[in-house]
């Protein structure tokens, strides 16, 4: 195992309940103290990051500092800090706004909807959060906390997404609909692209099956996102990125409690599309230096199978990490109900990784 | 898309003299075992001779396993409900394949996943509708998804404004709100983070009239079987003395604790867990 080098972006997924959350805050802390500047950002909508370091969900939107003196057990020595930020499409688009000047068009009610945050938008938005943070440059980690499951695939397809959403010839079509777009572009064969798009045909049926005000408030929404194209389609650029071993860690988190390897095994598939293949499986909740210590020569059978049936879920996953992933690090379960506690530990084991090496 | 129903043999059934709901929602943080309670309820429903039918929702489909523990069940995707639901609306399955393949309706569908999330929803209560004697058990995404599934059709229902998507929208939330339609199954491992997200996410969707939920906890040692007679090493003695102090600070929010289990058959596991999922209906 070599040390763990901090990197621009540090990706935490995974699978639900298995500590992601704890583990990224965990993380930050523990960059924190090595003097790098940090930003945690949870994209979780179940948003436990607030129950971890005490944010308030007003809040949500806004980059918070969090002081090292917030936990007590790690570092205590020092002074630092890190930032912290629960993700909130509504002001993510905002913010995207205020740097364009086009704020304007974001003030339309389909917007105003679908930004709330659990509209959906979460992932996608996200996406553009980020990318804005990296251009602003002030952080020298950028670390994620993504959603669980395909949700989490969702976020990485992103970028696919936003690119197929903006194909040129949208605007083309709401030129054609005597709407004002921006930016002035003319094309060639534009009534084929009409046709293909299917715009009209579409924007006609949901005029029969909606309120009149509908329609008109869906192509000025569109025109809204179109007008911030650009921004939208800078963060490709990031996704690029993810592919290179220097810019960014993927840590892909799992715990023996769940068995959960099948699910891993999708989620790593598909992202391996995305993602550099140096790559960490982190075994989280991981009880083997208990069950190491735990001797049962002269226990009951019941006991004795109990032994065995827990370090064969821990073995089967370990087989499983070893044989799929680049790197493997564990994290001891820590025996004790408070996150802060969690964050702590962690962050010791972190320290202890780097050390190894 | 074809529903799986395995016969059973009544002999060994104990008739289930209680009325049962018309959808379960089984929700929680993701690996809290969703997918287990879920498929345990279905076959708990039906060995009691209730037409039930499990859905997976976040998961795909695990059609060897459902068939090897005789679960019926049926396949439904967003995409395929998207599509029925607009050639009904159009009158035509060929305009509305038509529609779900152009660039622009497809690449606004994945930007809007409230849209696919809304429909399927409406979709299953549609079959629900159709169907009177039968239940739905959906296997849903973890909470945070869960509420965005719920809360897509009262945002959409407020873009919308007027039309027959939005009658639409008002039929599927007069069925949720009918008695015994719809309850939630919020399951939670046995720590405070889990336990306070699923509490969250039952206030949550009590402001969507959503009111019957309940929080279950799932994989605790504490009840294992035979496990309290033991003398146990350290460590096992105070993750469940951690467990029972989260219980006991929680006492009132929790419905049901579900046991670790010791073997990892998954068809032991919903096997075992099926026959105390009476306490769920």
């Amino acid at each position: 195992m070599s040390s763990i080098p901090a990197k621009k972006i540090e990706l935490f997924c995974g699978t639900g309940g298995v500590g992601k959350t704890t583990l990224s805050a965990s993380r930050a802390l523990y960059l924190a103290s090595q003097d790098k500047k940090v930003l945690l950002i949870t994209i979780d909508p179940a948003r436990r990051l607030k129950e971890i370091l005490n944010l308030q969900e007003e809040n949500s939107g806004n980059i918070e500092t969090i002081p090292s003196s917030f936990f007590t057990g790690f570092a205590d020595d020092k002074e630092f800090s890190f930032d912290a930020l629960l993700m909130s499409p509504a002001k993510t688009l905002a913010r995207m706004g205020e740097r364009h000047d086009t704020t304007q068009g974001f003030d339309n009610p389909i917007i105003k909807i679908l930004t709330r945050p659990h509209g959906g938008m979460n992932e996608i938005l996200a996406i553009i959060e980020v990318q804005q943070q990296l251009q602003e440059n002030i952080y020298d980690c950028i670390i994620l906390d993504t959603p669980p499951g395909k949700h989490f695939i969702d976020f990485l397809q992103g970028t696919e997404k936003i690119r197929q959403f903006f194909d040129k010839s949208f605007i083309d079509i709401f030129k054609f609909l005597g709407k004002p777009v921006k930016q002035e572009q003319t094309s060639r064969g534009f009534l084929s692209l009409l046709i293909k798009s299917g715009v009209k045909k579409l924007l006609s049926f949901l005029e029969k099956v909606t309120g009149k005000n509908f329609v008109d408030s869906f192509i000025d929404a569109i025109i809204a996102l179109y007008n911030n194209k650009d921004s939208f389609l800078t963060a490709i650029s990031f996704q690029n990125q993810l592919k290179e071993k220097t810019f960014s860690n993927w840590f892909l988190v799992t715990s023996v409690e769940q068995q959960k390897t099948g699910e891993a095994e999708d989620m790593q598939k598909t992202a391996s599309r995305l993602m550099h293949d140096d790559n960490f499986m982190a075994i989280n909740k991981s009880l083997s230096p208990y069950l190491k210590s735990w001797n049962t020569d002269h226990a009951t059978p019941f006991l004795k199978e109990l032994k065995t049936s827990m370090l064969s879920r821990e073995a089967i996953l370990l087989e499983y990490a070893k044989n799929n992933f680049e790197n493997t690090i564990d994290f001891p379960e820590i025996l004790d109900n408070s996150p802060g506690v969690h964050v702590v530990e962690l962050a010791k084991r972190w320290s202890q990784l780097n050390d190894q090496q | 898309m074809k529903d799986h129903t395995p016969n059973y043999s009544s002999q060994h059934s104990i008739p289930l003299n209680k009325d049962i709901k018309k959808l379960y929602v089984v929700t929680g943080k993701g690996g809290v075992g969703k997918t287990t309670l879920s498929m345990a309820l279905t076959k708990y429903l039906a060995e009691n001779e209730r037409k039930v039918l499990y859905i997976s929702f976040d998961q795909p489909l695990n059609e060897a396993l459902c068939q090897q523990l005789n679960i019926p069940f049926t396949d439904l995707t967003i995409h395929r409900s998207a599509e029925l639901y607009i050639g009904k609306k159009l009158n035509s399955s060929v305009v509305a394949s038509w529609v779900m393949k152009t660039p622009f309706f497809l690449s606004l569908f994945n930007m809007i996943p409230g849209l696919g999330h809304m429909i399927y929803l409406g979709h299953i209560i549609n079959k629900l509708e159709k169907d009177p004697n039968l239940s739905i058990i959906l296997d849903s995404p973890s909470s945070g998804h869960a509420l965005t599934m719920f809360e897509s059709s009262f945002n959409f229902k407020e873009m919308f404004g007027e039309g027959v998507l939005v009658k639409d929208i008002v039929g599927m939330h007069n069925f949720l709100q009918k008695k015994n339609a719809l309850k939630v199954l919020v399951s939670c491992l046995p720590t405070a983070m889990a336990i306070h997200e699923g509490q969250e996410l039952k206030t949550s969707l009590h402001k969507y009239a959503i009111a019957d939920i309940q929080i279950m906890v799932n994989d605790a040692f504490l009840k294992t079987p035979h496990l309290s007679e033991a003398v146990l090493p350290e460590f096992l003695q105070k993750k469940i003395d951690l467990e029972k102090e989260i219980l006991n600070e929680n006492e009132s929010s929790i419905q049901f604790v579900f046991p670790h289990l010791l073997t990892l058959e998954k068809q032991i596991i919903i096997q075992t867990l099926s026959t105390q999922m009476g306490a769920l209906i």
